[in-house]
Order: structure tokens, then sequence, then C-alpha cells
């Protein structure tokens, strides 16, 4: 067993390319911070978070998802979140518990120009993380966002969302992220006896993780829409271990007889 | 007028009809007062190749403030002869003459020997022979000078000021001790003059695009040194290359902190550089600097702290960005008090100072994606009167509302708009919901509850 770490650590300090072993942003709980390399989100490298069904046009979900993410990186910088369709709302971001004040918005014109303003905003001294909302990033792109954070030790986050009305694009083979989200709204759970809804739940499933393991999770944004302000390592709480069942096919196995 | 017509016995003012009787082949078009102050405002533009000064005087004539400028042609003659030579290949008549006051110089133009220079201090002597007309006076003034047989400037300006004043008026004093400098004359430049100003003439017209990225490195580096050495920063920048046929093409950056780094500068401009069509060649550079603030030099770090400074990380980036994309793309957003949802969120610039406005509210919760226009949703099954919907029908997708709460009312801002468009029914109660899937949304219903009418529900915004 120690020899196979031993290898991995060889292994990553290879992939790392002599700089450093990155840090990481743990989540605080040993459920998700044991599957991912280094006890927690790799920072200075880029995360792919997608989203399903209507939300792979609006994107709301992997938005809000990507802002608690991101929310811890930036008390250490600005974030950049580059934008195609000029929709998201501030204080909504506010509400979450991510701070305005630290955001920089970008629209974008095209597809091309939102990946090399990424590429270029990843790359510059002060920037603690960048979001982009890209329809697709071929392989080439994302080595090249993943040669950007590296050279700052920014960290990408990168929601896929097609253009509303858009044709569906071919799924692209293979690609340079470190872990690929795929993010859903989860019915909250109120407490007992409150009326109205609870603080917004997601339904995170970690689909790749480079030198980690996969898994799916159920997260809860529990000081949402309150002035509790977050002094905790992580806006996001663990609520429940989906393990794989949640990836398996959502129908109900029905048995006859 | 130019001298062929001159010479046919034309004259301005003449009576159309007069002048086809002594013209018959003559080619008349009617005044174009709008087409000839356009035509003037583009010879303004050309003449900044001499002096980044230049007001226009209408109807026909430029003042062009060369104090300061005539060095660069090493004297008043010559840069007189080269502006002359430019405007005879152009085949535009014309007549000038320098003078120390814009009044001198121009009853010199009108009135005296064509291409005069007034040697400084004595347009006294060259104004004298001239007749009073020279003076720019008022029409009445000008008959009554005329009626009391004074027929040089001379003569006005051996009348005693007092009786001058009386007799003429005192504007008519005014024009005259503008002419002689004896008081100040303030012209209306078309740029406001600027001393942050660099220029580079070539002997031999350029057009290779390496030359032209060359010359514009050079050009920025000395307004850079200037500014440098007097301890100022710039917050934009123009540059200009003028053709060998007439034509400025400009070229303009801004910068998110004032900034005077030659390199920095010159490369937010090479990405435009391509657009610049030199045509025959391009003779002269000119370069601007505007918004010119005092900054403070910069101190080479020794102690390589891991806190990076805002001028060497993000300002840079803000200043590629609002360069390549344009301005309205790269904003912070900033709190506005309106409780409208979509007014309060304004766009402020990226480095600029926080404004002291109270804060959104982190309690009232507020949606990660706001349509710019609510998207009218059907199928809405609701309680009257203002109970949420428990359906509703968005994209064609039926949801099904698990969770709510609300309303929460909201109504225009009444006091910003006339008070007849004021009505009570401009209010929206919004609802915040969740469906089955767990997909929270941000419906409204517009207006007032009626009985008769269905009410309007729309989506403003996803919580996700």
């Amino acid at each position: 067993m120690s020899d196979f770490r031993a290898l991995r650590a060889k292994i990553a300090a290879i992939e790392a390319s002599g700089r450093a072993t990155s840090e990481s942003l743990p989540f605080g709980d040993e459920a998700i911070d044991g599957c991912l390399p280094g006890g927690g989100l790799p920072l200075g490298r880029w995360h792919e978070i997608v989203g399903s069904g209507l939300e792979v046009e609006t994107a709301a979900a992997p938005a809000a998802f990507t802002a608690l993410l991101a929310a811890p990186l930036a008390r250490r910088g600005e974030v950049v979140w580059v934008l195609r369709r000029d929709d998201l709302c501030a204080p909504g971001l506010l509400g979450l518990g991510f701070p305005p004040e630290r955001l920089i918005q970008v629209c974008a014109r095209d597809e091309a120009e939102a990946l090399s303003v990424m590429e270029d905003a990843l790359s510059t001294t002060g920037v603690a993380a960048v979001v982009g909302e890209v329809e697709a990033c071929d392989l080439t792109a994302g080595r090249r966002l993943q040669l950007a954070c590296e050279k700052q030790g920014a960290t990408g986050f990168l929601i896929r969302r097609r253009p509303y009305g858009g044709q569906a694009r071919r799924e692209t083979t293979g690609s340079a992220a470190a872990t690929r989200w795929a993010v859903a709204s989860a019915p909250s759970e109120p407490p007992a006896g409150e009326f109205g809804l609870g603080a917004p739940r997601f339904r995170a499933a970690l689909e790749r993780c480079r030198g980690g393991r996969t898994g799916a999770w159920l997260f809860e944004a529990t000081d949402a829409y309150s002035w509790e302000m977050t002094d905790v390592a992580h806006p996001l709480r663990l609520v429940a271990d989906l393990g794989d069942r949640q990836l398996a096919p959502a129908q109900p196995l029905r048995l006859a007889g | 007028m130019s001298p062929e017509a001159a010479r046919l016995g034309l004259h301005p003012g003449q009576k159309a009809t007069d002048a086809m009787a002594l013209v018959p082949e003559l080619i008349t078009a009617e005044a174009d007062p709008q087409a000839d102050a356009a035509a003037l405002t583009a010879l303004a533009d050309w003449c900044v190749r001499f002096s980044p000064a230049v007001a226009a005087d209408t109807p026909d004539g430029l003042f062009l403030d060369v104090t300061g400028v005539d060095h660069l042609w090493r004297g008043e003659a010559e840069m007189l002869a080269d502006f002359r030579d430019r405007l005879s290949v152009n085949g535009l008549p014309f007549r000038c003459a320098v003078a120390d006051t814009p009044g001198a110089a121009w009853a010199l133009a009108h009135f005296g020997k064509e291409g005069a220079i007034a040697p400084p201090g004595e347009q006294a002597a060259l104004l004298a022979p001239l007749p009073p007309a020279a003076l720019r006076l008022e029409t009445e003034t000008w008959a009554q000078v005329e009626r009391l047989g004074i027929r040089q400037v001379g003569q006005l300006m051996s009348i005693p000021r007092g009786p001058f004043a009386r007799r003429f008026g005192r504007a008519a004093l005014t024009c005259l001790d503008q002419a002689l400098g004896r008081e100040a004359e303030a012209l209306t430049f078309r740029r406001p003059p600027n001393p942050w100003f660099a220029r580079l003439a070539f002997a031999e017209p350029i057009s290779a695009p390496e030359d032209m990225a060359r010359v514009m490195a050079d050009v920025t580096a000395k307004l850079c040194a200037r500014l440098e050495t007097e301890g100022q920063g710039a917050r934009r920048f123009e540059i200009a290359f003028h053709r060998v046929d007439g034509r400025a093409l400009p070229l303009a950056i801004g910068l998110s902190l004032p900034g005077r780094d030659p390199a920095r500068i010159a490369k937010l401009f090479a990405p435009r550089l391509e657009t610049v069509d030199p045509g025959f060649g391009i003779e002269v550079v000119t370069m601007m600097a505007y918004a010119v603030e005092p900054i403070s030099g910069r101190q080479v770090r020794l102690d390589r702290g891991r806190e990076a400074t805002v001028e060497e990380g993000l300002a840079p980036l803000v200043d590629r960005l609002t360069n390549r994309l344009g301005e309205d793309r790269v904003w912070r957003a900033a709190p506005v008090e309106s409780h409208v949802p979509e007014l309060s969120v304004g766009r402020v610039r990226p480095l600029a100072k926080p404004q002291e406005t109270k804060p959104w509210n982190r309690e009232t919760p507020r949606p990660t994606r706001l349509f710019r226009r609510p998207e009218p949703v059907d199928g809405v099954i609701a309680l009257t009167p203002d109970d949420p919907p428990t359906q509703f029908r968005w994209r064609g997708q039926l949801h099904r509302v698990r969770r709510a709460e609300g309303p929460e009312r909201i109504g225009e801002e009444w006091w910003k708009g006339g008070i007849e468009e004021v009505q009570v029914g401009h209010v929206r109660d919004y609802y915040r919901v969740e469906d089955a899937e767990g997909g929270r949304f941000w419906l409204f219903r517009a207006g007032l509850y009626d009985a008769k009418d269905a009410p309007k529900w729309w989506l403003h915004g996803i919580f996700g």
C-alpha cells in the first residue's frame, strides 16, 4: 500500500511538472475530501461543471454551485466571471454568501473570446478564480486553460452552458479538467414546522476526478439568505452521501410478480 | 472666391441673375451651410498636424495657435511656407497670416498681404494701413466708421479711447484691443488645447506594418518620458496617423488607472494597428494624453511579497479587456438604491472606488439568474386572490410546485414618472417556488387581483 502511495506521489510530481504540489480547498467532510486528490478541491487547476435538462441553457444551479465553491477563494483575491449572456444577478450571489464586491463580470461576444478572456484572467496576479460560461471546451483549449492556471495558481471553473435556442453540439471526448461535476437542484428540507423553502440544496455528482474517486453527494448551502455570515471553511455542507445510486438510472427497477 | 471667377468680374454677394448675365456658362449650386461646416471641420482636423489648438472661425476661417510649435519647422516662416504648400497641393484657395493675436491675424489674412508674418509686438504698424473692416466690427459700427470718412485702422487707433468707446460702442473698442493684443480673446478650439502632446515626422512616408508599430512605440515612449519627468500619468491616450493624402486616422485607448508605462500602452494599441490603412504612406504621427493626473512613482519591490498590487496584476488585465471588448462589457456590479429587482444592480468600472451606497439585503432572496425581460408562463393554477401557484408551465415543461414562499409585493417607482402614469395596479407579487425536482424559480403575478381577468404570471429568474 505504501509503495502504491509513493508511486502516486511520484506521478503527481511528474504531472505538476516541477512546481510544488498545489493546494486544495477541503469541504470539511471526510466523505468527500477522501475522494479528491490532496484532500479537497484542487486549486490551480480547472473544474468543469455541467447541468442537465433545461439547466443546459439556463445554468442556474451550476452557477449557484460554482459561486458557493468559489466563495472561499473570493476572500483571497478577485474573481472574474466570463459570460456570454449577462443574466448573472449579483444580489443573488450575495444571498448565497459570495461577495459580489470581489467579482468582475466580463461579457464576451463569442465562444473563442470567452475562452481567451478566461485564459488571460487566469494568468493574472491578483485573480483567485475565474468562472467561464462556455458551451464546449476541446482538449487544446482545456490544455491552454490548465497552463494558464499553473502560471499564478488561480483556479478555473468552466460552466457548460449552451446559448438559448442553440443546437446541441457533439460532445467532445476527453477533457483536461481536474474534476467534472454534474450539478442539479435538489428539493430543500426546511426544519419541521417552518413554512416556505429551506436552504438551497444541490445534488452534485463528481463524474470525473483526476487522481481521485468519483462519487455523488447532496449539499446544502446552510447560510444562504441569512445574515449569519459564513466564517466557516466552506459554505457548502454535506447532507447525504448519495453514493453511486444517483448515477444509476433514475427509473426504479420494476419487478414482475 | 477663386481668382478665375474674380477675373470674370464675379464677386461674393452678387445676385445669381447678374452673375449669369456676366458669365452665361456659369454653373450655380445651392448654398449648403452644413456641408460647408463639415468641410471646415475636416480642414480643422487636418490642421492638427501643425498645431493641436485649432479653432474654426465660421463660415470660412480657421485659427491655429502656433505658440510653441513653430520651432518644429525651424521658425514661423518655414512653417507658413509648409502650410501654404500643403494647402496649394490640395487645391484649396486660401489666404493666411501669422500675428500675435487672433484679431491681427484675421485682419492681415483678410485685408493684408497674403502670407504676411507680423513680427512680435509690431502688428500695429501692419494693421494701420488696413481698412476698418479688418477689425471684425459689427455692420452698424462699420457703417458709421465709413460715414465719418475713416478709411484706415491707423486713424481709428489715433482716436482717444474715451471718445472712441462713446461714439462706436464698447464692442468696437474690444475689437480694436483684441487686434492689438491689449485684451485677450477666447477662441473655441476644436479640441481643447492639450499640453500632453507628442509628434513624430518622417522624412519619407512610412507604410510597412512593422514601421508603424515602431513609430507608435517611439511616439508613446516620447510622451511617456515627458509624463514621467513631470510625475504625471494619463488615463486616455489618442494616437493619430496623418497620411500623405491629408487624412488623419485616430486610435484611442483607455486605462483604468492613470499610467505612463510606454510598453504597456503600446501593447494596448498594437491589436488595433492593423485597422489603420496607411494608404500612400504616413508622414506624421501625433499622440495626446488626456485625463492627466499626478501619480506616484513606482517603487521596485524588493521583498517579492505574495500580495500583488493592483497596478501590476489587475489593472493591466482590466485595460486589456476593456480595450479589446469595449467599456460596457467589463464591469463590477454595484448596489443601486431601488427596490425594483432589475434596477437594483448598477454597473461600475472594475477599478472604480467603491461608492457609499446601501448594500443589498442578504435576507431577501434574489435569484442567481435574473432575466432581463421576464418570461411569460402559462398553465398556472393558483388559488385566488394571492396564493402561490401550484403548477406552471415554462418553455413547454410543466413544473409542479412543492414548496413556495411569498408574496413579496414590489411596486413601481411612482416618484420617478409622471403623476398621470401612476397606477395602483402597477405592482408585482413575487413568489419563490420550488418544484418537485428541486428547481427553484422566482415567479410574479402582475397587477392586483381582478375578479374578471385571469392574472398574468411571469418568470423573472431562477435560483438554481
